[in-house]
């Protein structure tokens, strides 16, 4: 119960979370072009590497993040649930385990500007010229 | 902001700098789980009584991995069972090593592939129901010590992985029936599974050597050598070759979940029964509340046996029976049918633990013994409540 609050109150305090996509980024120098079902595959560690061939480190931001909300029912098209179910078959079995996790949009855009290799999402009102957007949901 | 820069640092650190140093994660899941039957007779498939249980099937388990970095992990599961007092035992422990992008190569205690939830049967949190169902998931014994090669291909939509398998295991089997110290040698198996969008299939087949010399089959044994000398090992479980066929397929389309399987284990030159086991289960997603139903049934398949027509002395067996109605009467006596519907909801009332109510209806339908028969098949419901967890 607690959670739902948490979730619906900024939704009704700031209606701007609304209307604000969610934008995945890159390093500027990263040239890869990715559509929606690639994304969700590096995501769900179905794969490892971007198109190009080079290591992909996936980055989310901590479940109680507006943009984990969107960005999991959008782009991964799977509640928080369904996720901790799906990530717990591959984490007890040794066959993977989930992408790390930062605190907010500020800590993606500071890594993800940093690393070629890394791979994030944000709230598109969030982007700076730091980083470049692959897609937006 | 101080709070948020240390943090990000710590994150950094994580990822990037651990080369020299190895990370490790701690992960674990845990199931308390109620239950009560609603019958007083003890049935062999249930663990429970009449009166209500907590112990039979709650667990409470860690798992620590280190990743060594370059593709080396170690990881270890350790399991407390109710069942066995809260001991906590080793389930997993085994070293796993990255040859490519493709292939990781495992060695170690591991979970044998049977079935679909093979790999996770013990993480009640990963699949709707309180416990996989009885009759399908019914071998004893559920991991080896050896190797394991794991791939993973791509096939235009399709994502294709395979576990290939080869080990021992060293095992107290029937360990609540008729507890026996045994082996299975050179067990060699292979699961593929197919999935695409919301459709998953899976096919596994297991082959071993099979060495459980229990009292009653020895028993037998020793009677037919006397009659028919050195013929006693068509009887002993004496290194035969037993097999296991499983197969099955997933539907997990919009709020549907559809699953079935199927599975049958045979052992040659052996006083036992082939088996055959399914079950099919439905659920249908509320948002944060699942309701299920399914249904399984597991029988095993007469067989007929003829070694001699001989008859069994009197000082051994005072009714005299040829050997051959003797041993048959040993076998039917096996026979069995079982089956038992489920009606449940899981509720997600938290992102790390779901509640589940649980009603079964399950059949003994057994030939011989103080239960059921075939024609007055012995009933009983039990009612189950369970809180999974992971961590």
């Amino acid at each position: 119960m607690m959670k739902l609050k948490l979730c619906v109150l900024p939704l009704i305090c700031c209606s701007h979370f609304t209307f604000a996509d969610i934008a995945v980024i890159v390093h500027p120098s990263n040239s890869n072009a990715m559509d929606a079902s690639a994304i969700s595959r590096l995501f769900l560690g179905k794969s490892k590497k971007f198109p190009d061939g080079t290591v992909a480190i996936p980055l989310n931001q901590i479940e109680s993040s507006t943009a984990t909300v969107q960005f999991n029912s959008k782009a991964l098209k799977k509640s928080s649930s369904q996720l901790k179910a799906y990530w717990s078959k591959l984490v007890f079995t040794g066959k993977g385990s989930p992408p790390k996790s930062v605190d907010n949009n500020g800590a993606v855009l500071e890594l993800v500007s940093s690393n070629p290799n890394i791979i994030g999402y944000i709230d598109s009102n969030e982007l700076t010229d730091k980083v470049k957007v692959l897609t937006t949901f | 902001m101080k709070r948020f820069h240390v943090y990000t640092l710590l994150c950094i650190s994580l990822l990037f700098c651990c080369d020299a140093l190895s990370e490790v994660r701690v992960n674990g899941f845990a199931s308390i789980v109620a239950g009560q039957d609603t019958d007083k007779k003890g049935f062999v498939n249930s663990p429970y009584s009449d009166e209500i249980d907590f112990k039979p099937e709650s667990k409470f388990a860690l798992q620590v991995s280190a990743d060594l970095s370059q593709g080396l992990s170690a990881t270890a599961q350790i399991i407390a069972r109710g069942a066995n007092d809260f001991d906590a035992e080793f389930e997993w422990a085994y070293l796993s090593y990255d040859l490519n992008d493709n292939h990781t190569i495992r060695a170690g205690k591991l979970r044998l592939p049977f079935y679909k939830y093979s790999d996770y049967l013990d993480v009640g949190y990963a699949y709707p129901w309180i416990r996989p169902p009885r009759a399908m998931y019914s071998l004893t014994f559920s991991t080896y010590e050896g190797l394991s090669l794991l791939s993973n291909f791509s096939l235009s939509d399709w994502d294709i992985s395979s576990n290939l398998i080869y080990g021992n295991l060293d095992d107290t089997f029937f360990a609540t029936t008729n507890p026996t110290e045994g082996k299975l040698k050179d067990i060699y198996g292979i699961n593929i599974q197919a999935s695409k969008d919301w459709f998953s299939a899976y096919i596994a087949y297991v082959g071993t050597d099979v060495y459980i010399p229990t009292s009653s089959i020895e028993g037998a044994a020793q009677i037919v050598e006397l009659i028919a000398p050195s013929r006693g090992t068509d009887i002993s479980l004496d290194y035969d070759y037993g097999d296991f066929l499983g197969l099955g397929f997933t539907v997990d389309y919009d709020n549907w979940l559809v699953n079935t399987e199927w599975s049958t284990v045979a052992i040659e030159d052996s006083l036992t029964l082939d088996t055959e086991q399914w079950y099919v289960s439905l659920a249908y997603r509320f948002d944060s509340i699942m309701p299920y139903v399914s249904y399984q049934e597991t029988e095993s398949k007469s067989k007929t046996i003829s070694i001699s027509n001989a008859v069994i002395p009197e000082q051994i067996i005072p009714s005299q029976p040829t050997l051959n109605n003797f041993l048959q009467n040993a076998l039917d006596g096996q026979m069995f049918e079982y089956n038992a519907y489920t009606i449940g909801v899981k509720y997600n009332f938290h992102a790390s633990a779901a509640l589940k109510f649980e009603y079964n209806r399950f059949n003994d339908i057994v030939d011989i013994g103080s239960l059921g028969s075939f024609e007055n098949p012995e009933s009983s419901g039990n009612f189950s409540v369970a809180i999974d967890l992971v961590f």
